[in-house]
């Protein structure tokens, strides 16, 4: 029976799925599970894509399906994504930024256009890195390099509201 | 009986699913790795901001979104011409790319106050993405302006014969006056028109490129075409979409007139796009309904 369950146990599942291409980072830490639902025979999660053109999507939903379905399979569940609000990098908790370093890739950082970046190397420590291309492997990662040890290494491509990153 | 909403979101989903084919046909030809990735993923953004309209517009159409964007007739495509254009080089693929992503951006920013929810949420999104592919086209925009005569010259060559149809990108959409009173377009497509040109007409004219948009003040007398006795004679031109002149008037560029005839938002193609179409939908086609 749903009743059973809690929307705090459904967090902690789905606390247990990871990105498809980043895996030590999990879809909540990344902050794209936006709403979850529950009533009497009913489950609907609401998810945040990063990128429109991320084609893990379709792999992130079925985790989560399968995720759930370990909870419990009497239920009604609805996985979708959800265009509003549009997911940023501001959603990234201080666990998704650690594991993103943890993997290589660089967190993201908060600058309105134009203004320059700092952006830490993942593997020495430097700040003396700069951006070789906005488009990387993904969508949401860009390509920097570290003139201090001289490795390339992969960024969190920063997504953020115009307005928002003013302050 | 149609919803002029459905003609809005067609027009917007078949720029970005055309251009983005097109600039899928790059991947593995980019002179070099990094370039070839960002033509990729610029190419990979536009078809998923064609996924999202369509999304949106299978509410309203009853079609689902692979129907809508493989399981139409090739009169049925509103992109404006210019998406359709063969990549042909380099030069013409970024000055194609400069120019629409700046149309892109004014039309969007635009958007931002439709009434039209669905759209303007996923207008949010697109302008979070689209930041990127304009800087990639400003800055290939300056190298080149600023590069090796050779660049330079290409690259002006590349932008006068791309201006026209850059210009075509705001001729009006079906139903535009219901659309603009109802605030899903708050703004006309001649009022955007307006705001793309001021704005590229400043960089050119700072990197004194301003032949690109010079050579639109002439008259338009159509295609010269040799006669039966060898004399050159402009084409009639029938319903070919004409886009206006535009002149400097007090240090801006401005268009000086309307559009006359029907180009790609009428379902007008160059003969350019049904080779395009069939080969985009060749598998869906063989196999309708096919789900990957």
């Amino acid at each position: 029976m749903v009743k059973t369950l809690t929307e705090h146990d459904i967090r902690a599942a789905l606390s247990t799925v990871m990105d498809p291409e980043i895996p030590t980072c999990s879809i909540t830490n990344l902050g794209i599970v936006q709403d979850v639902r529950i009533s009497y025979d009913r489950i609907e999660i609401d998810l945040l894509p990063t990128f429109a053109g991320c084609p893990a999507l379709d792999v992130i939903r079925e985790d989560v399906e399968a995720a759930i379905s370990k909870l419990t399979t009497d239920v009604d569940l609805k996985v979708q994504f959800v265009n509003d609000p549009p997911w940023t990098t501001d959603r990234i908790s201080v666990g998704g930024r650690e594991a993103l370093g943890a993997y290589g890739i660089t967190l993201p950082v908060l600058l309105p256009i134009g203004r320059k970046e700092t952006v830490t190397c993942p593997y020495c420590g430097a700040t003396e890195t700069t951006l070789e291309s906005a488009f990387g492997p993904t969508p949401c990662r860009t390509v920097r390099y570290c003139s201090s040890c001289r490795n390339p290494f992969e960024g969190f491509k920063t997504k953020t509201q115009p307005d928002a990153s003013a302050s | 009986m149609s919803d002029p909403r459905a003609s809005l979101l067609v027009a917007l989903a078949d720029d970005e699913l055309i251009l983005g084919h097109r600039l899928s046909e790059w991947t593995g030809w980019v002179p070099y790795i990094e370039e070839d990735l960002a033509l990729s993923s610029i190419a990979q953004d536009e078809i998923a901001h064609a996924r999202m309209l369509l999304d949106i517009l299978s509410v309203i159409d009853g079609r689902d979104t692979d129907q809508l964007a493989l399981g139409r007739a090739p009169g049925e495509f509103r992109n404006a011409v210019l998406c359709e254009l063969p990549n042909t080089d380099f030069a013409f693929t970024l000055a194609r790319h400069w120019l629409y992503d700046h149309a892109d951006d004014v039309r969007l920013r635009a958007l931002q106050k439709s009434s039209f929810k669905e759209l303007r949420e996923a207008v949010a999104i697109f302008l979070l993405e689209e930041r990127y592919h304009l800087e990639h086209a400003d800055a290939w925009f300056h190298r080149l302006a600023g590069g090796p005569v050779d660049a330079r010259h290409r690259f002006a060559d590349a932008l006068s014969a791309t201006i026209g149809e850059a210009v075509a990108l705001f001729e009006s959409i079906d139903d535009e006056p219901a659309l603009v009173s109802d605030g899903v377009m708050p703004r006309s497509s001649e009022d955007l028109l307006g705001e793309w040109l001021g704005r590229i007409g400043e960089q050119l004219d700072e990197e004194g490129f301003d032949q690109v948009l010079s050579a639109r003040g002439e008259p338009s007398t159509g295609e010269m075409v040799p006669t039966s006795t060898g004399e050159m004679e402009a084409q009639v031109l029938g319903s070919v979409l004409q886009p206006p002149d535009v002149k400097r008037i007090d240090g801006r560029w401005v268009h000086t007139d309307s559009f006359r005839g029907s180009g790609g938002r009428r379902g007008n193609h160059s003969e350019y796009f049904e080779p395009l179409w069939s080969e985009m939908t060749a598998l869906y086609r063989a196999h309708p309904g096919a789900k990957w």
